[in-house]
């Protein structure tokens, strides 16, 4: 168990040394702030405007560093060879495997909490009504729909020999699970029976990232009961674990 | 006791594209048996299945076929690593680390306590002659220190077994000279100490015995004392056949 937590410490502490990590905070800092432009000719809904900007652009930068980060996970250090050492230790692969995608949740975690920081700060000095609790939902909803892209990622990293195709596969679920309805509508409509059943099998196998949008419904957030955003929870840790888990046995055959 | 022990081991590479898949073997029907302790060389050309035959034993590729044992022990096997210090053949480590972080973290890994790992952590830091540049991040480690540090990372838990993949490879003349001091002095200290290289001449400076291994076979094995510096002659014989 220790270990566990000593690759995570050590994964996070590479990360945030990294100078990238820096860069796109401060991009994404950036963004954030240039929601007051938007916010001037909105009239009325300029808190709303700053809010939608600051949400979008958290999750956008997020999505970044967890593609990202996934890939430098395995991918990377397959290719410049660092795992090797690490694993010729007397270190379970499954552990090691953990420790990382822990140290970058961390990272995903600390980098969400800065950007929303920035984006209450915002929202404070433009002096709009701030309710906090559906932002902090909004947010850690964000930071699941992390976890889970990760996840996939990690998964189809264990597929791939370079670091390019780990990021467009990742990216494209990511674009196909927020159009989950759309598929589900597209294959009832279809009557060829093979293709109806690949675009079945597409919506049942996709993760659905429309669950996490609660940023889109932060006006009529009395719609989310406990249950909703327990089943939401569930629903990402199940996934995410199920990945993790074949993940772990993909790790485990592969030649380093 | 044997201390590595391999047993007709095969190892295919296959490389799949879309259309079709390569295959390429690495290794066919090797046997090895070291039995002594002291320096054993295993000596051949690029490709010729060096790198591999230490990953086999490190359990980072696995074997088509055949056993491989370290101390009478099977391997892939956790507890046997504790017992092992491997030097990659190109260091690459974490850049973002200073070099002592990056030896606490190995040291963590090698199940070291806390008074021993800090004991440890500042030996092999001093038996490489790293201590001035402890603090120093490894992304401003020149090649040859990036070596050393890397030589230390293999010596943390203080192993009974090193595997060095070409130890010199890519170094300056000082630091091949310190590369083969280091080796010399863990000899002493009654380590088995199993490297591979192309260096004929850094072979026999610092070898009891040498296997010479081409395209995946070993050739023969030799105790250098008896070859009266004809090693070059005979390796070159050896893969000619």
């Amino acid at each position: 168990m220790r270990k566990l937590w000593v690759v995570a410490y050590y994964t996070a502490v590479e990360s945030i040394r990294n100078k990238v990590f820096y860069i796109t905070l401060l991009f994404a800092l950036v963004v954030i702030s240039s929601s007051i432009i938007f916010s001037q000719i909105s009239g009325e809904v300029a808190g709303r405007v700053i809010v939608d900007v600051g949400l979008g652009a958290i999750e956008l930068f997020a999505l970044l560093i967890a593609i990202f980060g996934v890939v430098r996970l395995i991918v990377q250090e397959i290719e410049n060879r660092t795992i090797s050492v690490v694993l010729s230790k007397p270190i379970k692969r499954s552990t090691y495997l953990l420790g990382k995608y822990i140290g970058i949740s961390g990272i995903i975690f600390l980098n969400i909490l800065i950007m929303f920081s920035g984006l209450v700060i915002l929202l404070f000095i433009k002096g709009e009504e701030i309710i906090l609790s559906p932002l902090i939902l909004a947010v850690s909803f964000i930071f699941l729909k992390m976890l889970l892209i990760m996840a996939i990622g990690l998964f189809f990293s264990l597929f791939s020999t370079s670091s390019i195709s780990t990021i467009a596969v990742t990216f494209m679920i990511w674009v196909l699970g927020h159009f989950s309805n759309e598929i589900k509508f597209l294959s009832e409509g279809m009557t060829m029976f093979l293709s109806k059943f690949l675009m079945r099998g597409l919506y049942y196998i996709l993760p659905n990232f429309q669950y996490f949008n609660f940023k889109d419904f932060l006006e009529c957030s009395f719609l989310f009961s406990g249950t909703n955003i327990f089943l939401v929870i569930i629903y990402a840790v199940t996934y995410s674990v199920i990945l993790i888990c074949f993940s772990i046995f993909l790790f485990s055959r592969r030649e380093v | 006791m044997g201390i590595i022990r391999i047993e007709n081991v095969r190892k295919i590479y296959i490389r799949k594209s879309l259309w079709n898949a390569q295959k390429k073997i690495a290794l066919e029907n090797l046997n090895l048996d070291i039995t002594e302790k002291g320096v054993f060389g295993l000596l051949g050309l690029n490709g010729s299945g060096k790198t591999t035959t230490i990953k086999l034993l490190l359990g980072l590729v696995f074997a088509d076929s055949g056993n491989l044992f370290i101390f009478d022990e099977k391997i892939p096997n956790l507890e046997i690593r504790k017992k092992i210090g491997y030097l990659p053949e190109a260091s690459y480590f974490f850049k973002y680390l200073t070099a002592k972080e990056l030896l606490f973290f190995y040291a963590e890994l090698s199940f070291l306590s806390g008074k021993e790992k800090q004991k440890r952590v500042e030996y092999v830091l001093e038996f490489v002659g790293l201590k001035e540049a402890e603090k120093v991040r490894l992304a401003d480690f020149s090649k040859g220190m990036l070596q050393r540090i890397a030589m230390a990372q293999a010596l943390l838990s203080n192993p009974d077994l090193l595997l060095l993949d070409e130890p010199t490879g890519g170094l300056d003349p000082v630091g091949i000279r310190k590369m083969r001091e280091l080796i010399l002095r863990l000899r002493d200290e009654g380590k088995t100490v199993f490297f591979s290289s192309h260096f004929i001449s850094e072979v026999e400076k610092v070898c009891k015995y040498v296997g010479i291994l081409h395209k995946g076979k070993l050739k023969k094995t030799l105790e250098v004392s008896a070859l009266n510096g004809k090693l070059e002659d005979i390796f070159i014989q050896t893969i000619s056949e």
